[in-house]
């Protein structure tokens, strides 16, 4: 898009060409970037104003009058260069990209600004930086590339959630999503997936992004009101390339493969653990008991001698069920893409396949999506454009997304007892499992299956309309709609499917979001010296979404596997709910000689979300900065080449809560002995409103040496006034809460980003980025003079909120394990030791919102070689993780497998210093009149970790060479992800959401890849 | 130029629909739900609501488990198996470990509430729908406060120590709340125990004077001889013990439900609706089912049926412990081979017939096979589902037989035991005194295993817990007799004072 208006422009400069006697110069001109043909570089005789432009492919010729030596080559992005003529008469240039980049253009709210005259605080992500990531969608790649912004995903599953937070966690109960726009029309990113996690964003194929904005401070989202107070990231997806059709293909493949396997109890090593735990109770005959525990206790035991017992439970085999379901998986990607058009239309078209496996089966994801990107200069005034993303994705849905489920593999694999055979000898599934998870977790996923589906339509009709020179408008109508269908069988031959004799569920969900966004734009300058430009717009919004579910069971056979092959309905169900948002929004721009910059937005936003007293709100914003660059004494610095500061102030709302969360309702519900019921659902409160965001934000941008070293600083104090939180009310007057406006909330912070050219020699080039962002995270306030919740005491003044508003840890501290006994014990408030620590013992210890976190690329290229390593890190985060607290038990509550290392750790002799109780059986693996071993802060770790999220190597044949066989450009690469991971962490994966039991963990993937133009 | 033309045609289109919908720009009704306000003024939405009252005594939380299984776990009569690793901290009382009740109970109330208020501005309902309402009503809030009460509070007939009453009953709330305001701003503190149970008396009493003798609409629905049925038992643990004497007669003279012995009683408990229920709650639909985890048949049984043992069932949590084996004879017996085929293992069992209630599960679990309480076996129809009995005509036997002996009335008291005996194929007995009160007792506990009723019979008679397995001596002054209210709404609450010991 940016070269065809600079070529546009370049052209309209340079018309008044073409005259004159001389030498005819010729030649290309091609970028480092690709290799490929700069089409509209300059071409201008220096000390003249005789030049041109170059063609589609990047070729010139100019006229060079006598007299004249030297040629300046310019294109906005690559870096200028000057060149003596000398005698030749064919030049042929190669420009390098001015990878800092100040001079490059931003998508802001509803427009487009050159970065230089940013004010607000925003980072920028290039497509080209995420590109090829064998990542579903791309909030993951996100991940540690802008500063303020944190991603971590929720699990391993290909396509699942991600989570991700702009400046620090602003809300309770509300949401904490940012809003997502692409192409103009502002996404919900909710996910309604009945059977496994199914990320909205992933309709998008990453490859199909030219840049992510993200709008981080109040200041700069103000212009979005009511839907910006968690911040904004701005999707620009790639648009046609004037010029002969260019075909793209691109290719990668590779496997996926568990990052770690969990260190657990062989069979005989369980048996050890168990028998020792039966003797430390003091029970009679440990041998036999610990036998029974695993089910091989031999019916004539009565006969046998207690160290005959032994050696038949030292003698159990071992059996690895973690290799037996979690393993390689395969990941495919191809793409194709035509770009190309003339001076009125262009054109960009391409689909794409994705294929992944997770690390456990079945679980994949696999998606085809079709792009189109139109335009067509109709008149000169009139611009129509459009853009359409289809998409669909399906899943092979896991038996559950989390939780300590026996048919769960990520949950059992490492917990069942490693005795118990997977396979008898003839090849059939074992189905007699002793201990606590009784089924086999391999015969059960083999046999159900289900499948999530998810079909996505993002498309948007625009229209330009240039009314005066300075005056234009535009209209944009856009669409969201997508389908979300699934089915999910429990197969009869399973335990969970045994008692019902098998059931189908299924679901369908459609979501339909009409958006149109009504423009006028103007811009002026007055004097030479003021610029000013303005923006007003109306919008309207209307959501609706509705869907049918239901179940049936009792299946004639296990072939049987569709719905309406049961015999009973089990249930069935519906849902309707929608909303509308109607606004209207105005900014206004001025800057003297780019200097003194200012800009003024308002919107006022009404939404029907809210309580008929307060459905309207007004958010405004005010940003200035001075660019010092611009002034005459740095004007001819050689050491400071850009320096702004910007401070900026706004105010935006967050509408996240129910549809009707404002209104007291009565829904249906507690069906009773066949005939209907009414429930009363929600209470009433007309005065529900927005929560309210304002961000103050300071910050500078600096470049050093030509820009070879730059990157801004930046700090925010976020406050997040009226909560919407869900008051507590006593369960006595029949309800749990109610959505209200009370408390306060404050993210403060501090942002950094640089940038270097470190190395830029002999075609050697070592560039690096680095960003970090430290924020503190409290509650100002609550009700009513609360210090705490009543519900919830973990939400509490002066202390952090935690990742998804669940408030802070507040939990009695583990002082580790009387060495005498071998019991555990806990501090009470006062600091003094008890085994029984009570609810007065609590003490706040953190939350699970990392507080310091960002990423470190390194890029090296040396004469077509690539090689790039890309780091990303989090710190500061606490909280459990629930797959580790149950093997935490070593095997003491439930007849569980345990972590060898916590086994080797567990209490032993008198005198013995360490943090694992002594294993016993009585109490439910508990000291009598002692709190239970994973009680207080006993199991909580840190969160904290470096990742290599990516090691790439890559090559660039020359063109001249690839040309020889019809190519303009091929690029072959090996890339790894999540490599290598720096973590003390017991558990899986530190990066996670939720409880953490029976998640898939993420995964490390090795990919091969090619990429070919023509 | 055409184009532009119809560019700015449609422009100007969208922009005057925009204008002219400006009335409804923001208007969204929901679809599934109505508007609180007036939403119970006709005679369906009563039904309707009347039907959410009801279903509330399907949570797992009221008798879809905790009142039936949580008390006995709390009790002496049985042992968990760590199958699950469910009902152990209950058990082993541990602090803490207990019922929770409050929540769903009140939120019962609270639409019970809402109707009764609503009863003067439905439309078109005769004088018979709404004495039905009211009396239905009424029942449901009396139970929901008996149960409320029973479980927070010290019975009347035993509370320990004077000084520790002014702890006192539950709050009692008798007018619905809808708005925000009530609901922020009601604060109730806890009535005395005494106020309590006169709240529930009074329901009580009108729902049966409004619902009158008759059987109604089916014993899933409150009628006049279950309040009878109920008062009996309120009464046993307030010690009106002539009013238990009178109810328990009513209740008994009524037709609803029947007494049955021999076969027909083991029989009744494999029925669908058993015929001994005065009032149960109904488990109808397949959705309904509290599933694999929480209901009463996993709880009590790895079984899935009784037709074939080995095949999987729920998780067998809470077995009888060896006090009760020993009251019903019971051992595992091995019927055939291979032993390890559970169809080949069945108990021995002695002349008590409720002894048939009782057999081996199977080695699907990680506690083997054990000898389970089989009166839960997804009798509904589907997996996991069995209507709860929630009074049966056999208690009013029990209570009257209680009630005479403590009016002083021996003989009449030990020929209703006597005869009781005879219903499960027990000889008679000869006792007085104290003897006698124990064997009452006792026989109650044999006849409500599985159902409840043992930690409030201890409880009520000032009586500790005592069991081997786990090893627990909780003495009747021991705070864990009470559970805590739940934290939320003590630190909510400035009127309320949390039970002792929490």
């Amino acid at each position: 898009m940016r070269k065809i208006l600079l070529l546009g422009l370049t052209l309209f400069l340079v018309n008044a060409m073409a005259f004159a006697q001389g030498r005819v110069i010729t030649g290309t001109v091609t970028s480092t970037e690709d290799g490929m043909g700069v089409p509209g570089a300059t071409v201008l005789v220096k000390g003249t104003t005789i030049g041109t432009a170059t063609d589609i492919d990047g070729k010139y010729s100019v006229n060079v009058p006598a007299g004249s030596n030297v040629l300046v080559f310019t294109f906005v992005g690559l870096i200028s260069q000057e060149v003596n003529i000398g005698n030749r008469s064919t030049i042929n240039v190669v420009l390098e990209s001015d990878v800092t980049a100040l001079s490059e253009v931003i998508v802001t709210g509803y427009g487009t600004q050159p970065k230089r005259e940013v004010t607000g605080a925003v980072s920028s992500v290039k497509g080209d930086a995420i590109q090829n990531l064998p990542l579903q969608s791309f909030d993951r790649a996100l991940q540690g590339r802008a500063s303020g912004v944190q991603v971590r995903s929720s699990n391993g599953l290909p396509g699942g959630a991600v989570n991700i937070r702009i400046r620090g966690v602003g809300s309770i109960n509300a949401g904490n999503e940012p809003l997502f726009i692409v192409d103009g029309v502002q996404l919900n990113n909710q996910s309604n997936a009945a059977f496994t996690q199914s990320n909205p964003l992933a309709f998008l194929n990453p490859n199909d992004i030219e840049s992510m904005e993200i709008l981080k401070d109040a200041a700069s989202a103000a212009i979005y009101g009511s839907q910006a107070a968690n911040g904004v990231v701005i999707i620009t997806t790639k648009k046609g390339k004037q010029g002969k059709a260019k075909f793209e293909f691109n290719a990668f493949s590779g496997e996926t493969q568990p990052m770690k396997f969990l260190d657990i109890l062989s069979g005989p090593e369980w048996y050890g653990m168990r028998r020792d735990a039966f003797i430390n109770s003091g029970v009679a005959n440990p041998e036999a008991n610990a036998l029974s525990n695993m089910g091989r206790l031999p019916s004539n035991w009565t006969t046998l001698t207690r160290p005959a017992l032994d050696a038949l439970g030292l003698a159990l085999p071992t059996y690895d069920w973690q290799r037996e379901v979690m393993g390689a998986g395969r990941l495919n990607n191809y793409e194709m893409s035509v770009s190309g058009g003339d001076d009125k239309t262009t054109f960009f078209l391409s689909g794409s396949y994705n294929y992944q496996e997770a690390s456990f089966r079945p679980v994949d994801f696999e998606r085809g999506t079709v792009r189109i990107a139109l335009t067509h200069q109709a008149t000169k005034r009139l611009n129509i454009e459009t853009n359409m993303n289809l998409s669909t994705f399906q899943q092979n849905v896991p038996f559950a997304v989390e939780g300590s489920f026996l048919g769960n593999p990520a949950f059992s694999a490492s917990a069942v007892l490693p005795h118990n055979a997977i396979y008898n000898e003839d090849g059939t599934f074992n189905t007699a499992i002793a201990g606590v998870l009784g089924q086999n977790v391999v015969l059960v996923n083999s046999y159900n299956s289900g499948i999530q589906r998810t079909n996505t339509a993002v498309g948007n009709l625009i229209t330009n309309y240039k009314i005066a020179k300075n005056l234009s408008f535009r209209s944009l109508f856009g669409l969201d709609y997508r389908l979300l269908q699934g089915d999910n069988y429990r197969d009869p031959r399973t335990p969970d499917g045994a008692g019902v004799v098998g059931r189908s569920s299924v679901q369908s969900d459609w979501r339909t979001r009409f958006i149109t966004t009504q423009t006028l734009n103007w811009n002026k300058t007055f004097n030479g010296v003021h610029n000013v430009s303005a923006l007003a717009g109306v919008e309207y919004l209307s959501e609706t979404r509705e869907g049918i579910s239901g179940a049936g069971i009792g299946f004639p056979t296990f072939q049987f596997r569709t719905i309406q092959s049961a015999a009973t309905p089990e249930s069935v169900s519906g849902f309707w709910t929608g909303y509308r948002r109607a606004s209207a929004f105005s900014s206004v721009n001025y800057d003297f000689k780019k200097k003194y910059l200012v800009t003024v937005t308002a919107r006022y936003d009404g939404s029907s979300r809210f309580g008929t007293q307060n459905q309207y709100g007004l958010f405004p914003s005010v940003r200035v900065g001075w660019s010092l660059v611009e002034e005459e004494f740095l004007k001819n610095s050689s050491t400071i080449s850009e320096m702004k500061f910007r401070a900026s102030y706004g105010l935006t709302g967050n509408d996240q809560i129910g549809n009707f969360d404002a209104r007291g309702l009565y829904g249906g519900g507690g069906n009773y002995s066949g005939s209907a019921g009414i429930v009363p659902s929600s209470l009433a409160n007309l005065g529900l409103s927005w929560e309210t965001n304002n961000t103050l934000n300071l910050g500078i941008d600096y470049g050093f040496f030509e820009n070879r070293i730059t990157g801004s600083i930046d700090a925010f104090d976020r406050r997040t006034k009226d909560l919407l939180l869900s008051q507590p009310i006593l369960w006595i007057n029949g309800f749990s809460g109610i959505s209200n406006n009370v408390g306060e909330l404050q993210n403060r912070g501090l942002e950094f980003e640089l940038s270097t050219v470190n190395i830029d020699k002999g075609g050697f080039r070592w560039n690096s980025s680095f960003n970090i962002t430290r924020i503190d995270n409290q509650i100002v306030s609550l009700y009513s003079g609360l210090q705490f919740l009543p519900a919830n005491p973990g939400i509490a003044v002066g202390q952090p909120v935690g990742r998804s508003g669940e408030g802070a840890i507040f939990a009695a501290e583990y002082a580790g394990v009387n060495p005498a006994t071998g019991r555990p014990m806990w501090y009470d408030i006062n600091g003094n030791i008890t085994y029984l620590p009570l609810a007065a013992d609590r003490r706040y210890q953190g939350s699970s919102l990392g507080t310091t976190f960002g990423g470190l690329n390194n890029t090296f290229t040396y004469k077509g070689f690539e090689f790039t390593t890309f780091f990303t890190y989090e710190y500061g985060g606490i909280g459990g993780d629930g797959q580790y607290g149950f093997l935490r038990e070593n095997g003491t509550r439930l007849t569980l497998n345990a972590l060898r290392e916590v086994n080797d750790r567990s209490w032993k002799t008198p005198g013995q210093i360490t943090d694992i109780p002594r294993n016993v059986t009585t109490n439910g693996g508990n000291e009598t009149r002692g709190a239970s071993r994973n009680s207080g802060t006993a199991a909580l770790l840190k969160y904290d970790f470096i990742r290599l999220s990516q090691l790439t190597l890559a090559y660039s044949f020359k063109p001249s060479l690839v040309s020889r066989i019809g190519l303009s450009r091929a690029r072959i690469y090996m890339q790894g992800v999540n490599l290598w991971t720096y973590t003390d962490y017991p558990g899986y994966d530190p990066e996670f959401t939720g409880a953490g039991t029976g998640q898939v963990p993420l995964t490390k993937s090795y990919t091969l890849g090619v990429q070919i133009g023509f | 130029m055409k184009l532009i033309n119809k560019a700015l045609l449609s422009l100007a289109l969208t922009g005057s629909l925009l204008v002219s919908s400006c009335d409804s720009l923001l208007q969204v009704d929901p679809r599934q739900s109505i508007d609180a306000n007036g939403a119970l003024t006709t005679p369906d939405a009563m039904n309707a609501a009347l039907n959410s009252v009801y279903s509330k005594l399907r949570s797992a939380r009221i008798y879809g488990r905790d009142l039936f299984a949580v008390s006995d776990a709390l009790a002496d009569v049985g042992q968990t198996t760590s199958n699950s690793g469910r009902l152990i901290g209950e058990n082993n009382n541990q602090p803490g470990a207990h019922f929770g009740t409050w929540q769903t109970a009140y939120f019962a109330i609270n639409e019970a509430n809402l109707i009764l208020d609503g009863l003067s501005k439905v439309e078109g309902a005769s004088a018979a729908q709404l004495a039905r309402w009211e009396g239905e009503a009424k029942f449901l809030r009396g139970l929901y406060y008996f149960d409320l009460v029973k479980v927070y509070s010290y019975i009347p007939t035993a509370i320990f120590e004077p000084g520790v009453i002014g702890q006192g009953g539950i709050p009692v709330v008798t007018e619905g709340v809808i708005t925000s305001g009530a609901a922020l701003s009601r604060q109730t503190p806890r009535s005395t125990i005494l106020e309590v149970y006169a709240q529930i008396y009074k329901d009580l009493e009108d729902a049966k004077r409004l619902l009158g003798t008759g059987t109604g609409r089916g014993v899933q629905y409150g009628s006049g001889p279950a309040a009878s049925a109920l008062l009996s038992r309120v009464a046993l643990y307030r010690g009106d013990w002539a009013k238990v004497v009178a109810e328990s007669t009513a209740a008994l003279s009524s037709g609803v439900g029947t007494v049955l012995s021999g076969a027909a009683y083991v029989n009744g408990w494999r029925a669908p609706v058993n015929p001994e229920s005065m009032f149960e709650v109904r488990f109808a639909l397949a959705e309904e089912s509290i599933g694999v985890n929480e209901s009463l048949q996993s709880t009590y049984t790895a079984l899935l049926n009784l037709t074939n043992k080995n095949a999987q069932g729920g998780w067998g949590d809470f077995i009888p412990n060896a006090t009760v084996r020993g009251l019903f004879g019971l051992a595992p017996l091995q019927l055939g081979t291979p032993a390890t085929d559970n169809n080949n293992w069945d108990v021995t069992r002695n002349a008590d017939v409720r002894a048939q209630l009782f057999t081996t599960g199977n080695t699907v679990r990680g506690a083997g096979r054990q000898i389970e309480n089989t009166k839960f076996m997804s009798k509904s129809g589907f997996a996991y589902a069995d209507n709860v009995p929630v009074i049966r005509k056999s208690e009013m036997h029990l209570n009257r037989a209680e009630a005479n002996y403590r009016l002083n009335n021996e003989s009449a008291a030990l020929t209703e035991l006597n005869a009781f005996k005879a219903l499960r194929g027990l000889p008679a007995v000869t006792l007085s005194g104290t003897a006698l009160l124990d064997e009452i007792l006792l026989e109650r506990m044999k006849e409500f295993i599985g159902e409840g009723q043992r930690f409030f019979d201890l409880k009520r008679n000032g009586r500790g817990i005592v069991k081997t397995t786990p090893a627990v001596n909780l003495a009747f002054d021991d705070f864990r007799i009470l559970p805590p209210i739940p934290q939320r709404e003590v630190d909510g609450n400035p009127n309320i004072k949390q039970n002792r010991g929490y």
